[in-house]
């Protein structure tokens, strides 16, 4: 299998952080450096808007809210150490990115596109590293160089409140990302470590800590699978990582009464490294990205590459097929893409679903590269 | 703040930005010494110069002056002070009149009496909250407690010819004086308010606590929009400070100095005690003098222990009964309040509902409440543990009087502060859309959405940085300490370390004893309050102290705040981009 170039988007002037897919258009969204958010046609890879202004610095990190009817919602963190929300009505939601029906006048339209600024988010003390909106919605996790992890609700009205202030990295904290399914909440940092957060009684609380890799971790990714959870981690050690929850014991010990106090019983999840992706990359990984469509796992780096790796079963010559009850998967690398921005370095992979032009999703997935040359790749994986 | 502000934990709250950046700007010019290029030197001689550099000295002051990082660097905070510096200060009177350290009977302002061959006069404050943390960890009650830190400060640490304390005073009947005032404070906002004046008599509605040194801080560095909400009252500790530093002379001798430690639950009280606004220059004439502040030194809950051990003496072992003999300082205004809190046995305890930091809101409450005959309190239970409303309902049981709220800890301060901020300043200036065809932007139209009136519907708000408030505070004894010897105050605590569902038992402890020093200590001189006659006690009090000390109250019992400029990254204007990738290089690890 090979990974092939399809097309890209027009060069930004600056460095491109990371691209968005939208939840449920063609649309993506990216984050760049001369302070703007570009969003994206992924019908005919065309530029539909800018939206700047909102931020002083850099925009680090870029989050569509999930379940919204009749309006986009787009969340944006900066190194400005703000996050913004940002707001745009669309009442024709099924059409998508703006070639509306002419029924309204023209300036209507064009009030219908604007984005606007509805609310800015500030307590961070430095850089906003990323933002990540919950499965649900509800929720809004932003994440920091001043070491914290901060979780707000959403009260509706445009109105934010924080309920959480999560403090417990030791530095500089590069990612946040939730649970495809729980309310769980994943972070990784500068200390080498992936946090897990869940709610206990009356906070959010650290639940987890994933400790194996020897470096920062840029980069983290669930898993969208219902029957069981895992995480993928990418470092600055070079390496990737494959994470799972191990399943709470069940400690039905009848000497101990009931607790009927709802959450007061230990909180702890068991996670521990599964595996280790084959190791490929000669610098830093910065992003890596679970597919929910296929399960492939995309990396890119510092060092230009953009590696995708597939599970398959693992029965090798001298092993007994089917031993251990799930039998044993091994991580393979399916495709390969060297300097895939030239001498640039690769700053996050994103996979999406492929669109045509009636605006329609087909067959086939796309994958995403943002890189320090401001430019947007376009792959798509061809057998 | 301050739970993460420890001496143990080498970690800065919120995060310093940027690391302290006033070892670089105060660092005397190295001395440019004539050398000859060409001369050989040994290595010996180049270490004797290079230890001849004066190593860069950064006072708390200088911390608190810089928006550097919200609180300061450890090593500062535990080299100006600590235990041993109580300790060394403490070694270095050489005035020791007896080795006992106890006092000759002194009666309520008779000069003759105090100590002739002294130069200085140590007192120690100690808060309720340290009385608990110590209480649960020692299976003992707070008013055995505070005896036993009076046999520690007063008796075992002045044996083998060294120097102990000459009083040991509690700040419950301090915080009395500061609820009071606290209420009378609210009374006048909300007349203010009434009038629809502007004046600026006192802070705008609704209220914050600054009892907290965090919170203050905070504040000023990073909100200062907020500052004009901030109660102007002193906190119990720098009012027991003034009230020792401008009345204890007069009956002492103005040539005897006194040097004033404070016990308290939190680190951020060491930054309290180093404020500019809280030394004698701002309620007399210094001239000009070194201004000295109204409290030397503040130590915690744990640093007293740690003070114990210097001394060898073990704390758990001190008796639990009360000194025979214990003083109290000279000051008739003083020992009139405390004879006061004494006598009054006020029917309404503050109880439970009150919290675990003094009370503030519930005694402005309940003072208030004094005012609308039929009235009662009504508590609502917020979001999380650490928000509580509080209604006050007239008596036809539906009118809601005024309202006011509790938030400890740094998320819920979060959404307070930002209901306080001015509408603009919740929105980035500029944001702007433009669609890509060309067409001009417009500068879409903010929605107020997000400024509901929720920051206003109170009247007043307890604000601590801690969650859990006060008895939870940074400077107590954690659960993995090992000063904890009680033998059910050790399970509860390995509990708390091995699984963090039983944290809040711990904290449960020692909130209990904290509630049960209302009990304990009634007889001896108890924080019940509210009573009218306890009210009557309290601004007697503080006319008497106004006049002997010849100052008015508004210098002696308020204090003010000041907006902390953010200077960080702007030493050379706008920070490179190349500069902040270094930085960032350097502290964060990369982008």
């Amino acid at each position: 299998m090979a990974l092939k170039l399809v097309g890209s988007f027009p060069v930004q002037p600056d460095r491109v952080w990371c691209a968005a897919p939208h939840p449920h258009l063609p649309l993506v969204a990216t984050a760049s450096t001369d302070r703007a958010v570009r969003i994206y046609s992924l019908r005919d890879f065309s530029l539909v808007s800018t939206i700047e202004g909102g931020h002083k610095r850099s925009i680090r990190s870029i989050s569509w809210k999930p379940n919204t009817k009749g309006e986009n919602v787009l969340a944006t963190g900066s190194f400005d150490s703000s996050t913004g929300i940002w707001h745009q009505e669309h009442r024709h939601a099924a059409g998508g990115d703006g070639e509306e029906p002419l029924e309204s006048n023209a300036e209507e339209r064009e009030e219908d596109e604007e984005w606007r600024f509805a609310v800015v988010l500030d307590g961070h003390d430095s850089e906003v590293k990323s933002v990540a909106w919950s499965a649900g919605g509800s929720f809004l996790a932003t994440c920091s160089r001043d070491k914290t992890v901060w979780i707000w609700e959403d009260m509706g009205n445009e109105n934010y409140e924080t309920i959480a202030v999560l403090q417990d990295h030791s530095q500089d904290v590069k990612m946040v990302a939730w649970h495809p399914e729980e309310e769980l909440l994943a972070s990784s940092s500068y200390d080498d470590t992936v946090r897990l957060y869940k709610e206990d009684v009356d906070d959010w609380v650290c639940c987890a800590v994933l400790t194996g890799h020897t470096s920062t971790v840029w980069s983290i990714s669930f898993e969208k699978n219902g029957h069981q959870s895992r995480l993928a981690s990418a470092s600055d050690d070079q390496t990737a990582r494959i994470w799972h929850r191990k399943p709470k014991a069940k400690e039905e010990s009848s000497t101990q009464p009931p607790s009927i106090i709802k959450g007061t019983g230990d909180e702890t999840e068991n996670w521990e490294e599964q595996s280790c992706l084959p190791k490929v990359h000669t610098r830093t990984i910065y992003s890596v990205d679970w597919s929910k469509k296929t399960g492939l796992i995309a990396t890119a780096g510092g060092d230009g590459q953009i590696v995708v790796y597939q599970e398959v079963d693992g029965a090798k010559d001298g092993e007994q097929p089917g031993a251990g009850a799930e039998g044993r998967k091994e991580w393979k690398i399916i495709a390969q893409v060297p300097a895939a921005h030239g001498v640039y370095e690769i700053n996050s992979v994103t996979w999406c679903p492929k669109w045509d032009k009636k605006g329609t999703t087909v067959d086939g997935e796309l994958l995403l590269s943002t890189g320090d040359d401001g430019v947007v790749n376009i792959f798509e994986l061809s057998l | 703040m301050s739970a993460i502000l420890s001496a143990d934990d080498l970690n800065d709250f919120i995060s310093p930005g940027v690391a302290c950046i006033k070892p670089v700007e105060t660092l005397p010019a190295a001395a440019s010494e004539p050398s000859n290029p060409y001369e050989v030197t040994t290595e010996d001689k180049v270490a004797a110069t290079e230890a001849k550099l004066q190593a860069a000295q950064i006072s708390l002051t200088d911390c608190l002056a810089c928006s550097g990082c919200v609180t300061s660097a450890e090593a500062v905070l535990v080299s100006l002070q600590s235990h041993q510096e109580v300790l060394t200060v403490l070694d270095s009177d050489d005035s020791v009149g007896s080795s006992t350290g106890s006092l000759q009977d002194v009666g309520a302002g008779d000069d003759a009496t105090v100590p002739n061959k002294r130069k200085r006069i140590f007192v120690a404050s100690i808060s309720p909250q340290t009385r608990a943390s110590l209480a649960a960890a020692m299976g003992k009650s707070t008013k055995e407690i505070s005896h036993m830190i009076d046999r520690l400060l007063l008796e075992s640490i002045t044996s083998n010819e060294k120097r102990g304390f000459d009083y040991v005073l509690d700040t419950a009947p301090l915080l009395s004086v500061c609820l009071h005032l606290a209420a009378r404070e609210l009374a006048a906002s909300l007349a203010n308010a009434s009038n629809h004046s502007n004046s600026d008599s006192a802070p705008k509605l609704p209220i914050l606590t600054s009892e907290c040194p965090g919170f203050v801080c905070y504040l000023e560095k990073t909100h200062p929009a907020v500052l004009p909400h901030l109660s102007r009252l002193k906190s119990p500790q720098a009012l027991l400070g003034t009230l020792l530093k401008s009345l204890l002379p007069k009956y002492v001798g103005n040539d005897v100095d006194i040097y004033h430690v404070a016990v308290m639950p939190c680190f951020d009280k060491k930054l309290e005690a180093s404020r500019a606004e809280l030394t004698d220059a701002t309620w007399k004439d210094v001239g000009d003098i070194t201004p000295t502040r109204d409290v030397d030194c503040v130590i915690t809950t744990r640093e007293l222990l740690q003070l114990a051990v210097s001394r060898d003496v073990d704390f758990s072992t001190l008796s639990p009964k009360p000194l025979p003999n214990k003083q109290l300082p000279p000051i008739p205004a003083l020992q009139k309040l405390l004879l006061n809190a004494r006598d009054t046995q006020d029917e309404r305890s503050l109880g439970l509902q009150a919290g675990t930091s003094g009370g503030y809101l519930v005694s402005i409450m309940q003072e208030l409440q004094l005012m609308h005959a039929g009235s009662k309190i009504i508590e609502k239970k917020g979001r999380n543990s650490d928000v509580v409303e509080f209604i006050l309902l007239a008596a036809d049981g539906e009118t809601e009087i005024l309202k006011m709220a509790r938030f400890y800890g740094f998320r819920n301060i979060q959404n307070l502060v930002r209901k306080l901020k001015p509408a603009k300043l919740r929105m980035l200036p500029g944001a702007a859309a433009r669609r890509v065809v060309g067409k001009a932007g417009r500068t879409p139209t903010a929605r107020a959405g997000a400024s509901s009136s929720s920051g206003s519907e109170y009247c007043y708000a307890e604000v601590m940085a801690c969650p859990g408030g006060c008895t939870n505070g940074g400077g107590q004894l954690k659960p993995d300490d090992s000063f904890i010897v009680d033998s059910v105050a050790q399970a509860t605590a390995s509990a708390a370390v091995a699984l963090r569902s039983q944290a809040k038992a711990w904290l449960n402890r020692v909130d209990e004893a904290y509630f049960s020093a209302d009990e304990d200590i009634t007889g001896d001189h108890g924080v019940a309050l509210g009573a009218r006659s306890q009210i009557v006690g309290i601004e007697r009090f503080l006319e008497e102290w106004a006049s002997d000390s010849g100052v008015l109250l508004e210098k002696l019992a308020y204090t003010t705040y000041r907006a902390v400029e953010s200077n960080v990254g702007k030493i050379d204007g706008e920070m490179s981009t190349l500069q902040a990738a270094e930085l960032a290089q350097k502290v964060g690890g990369g982008w």
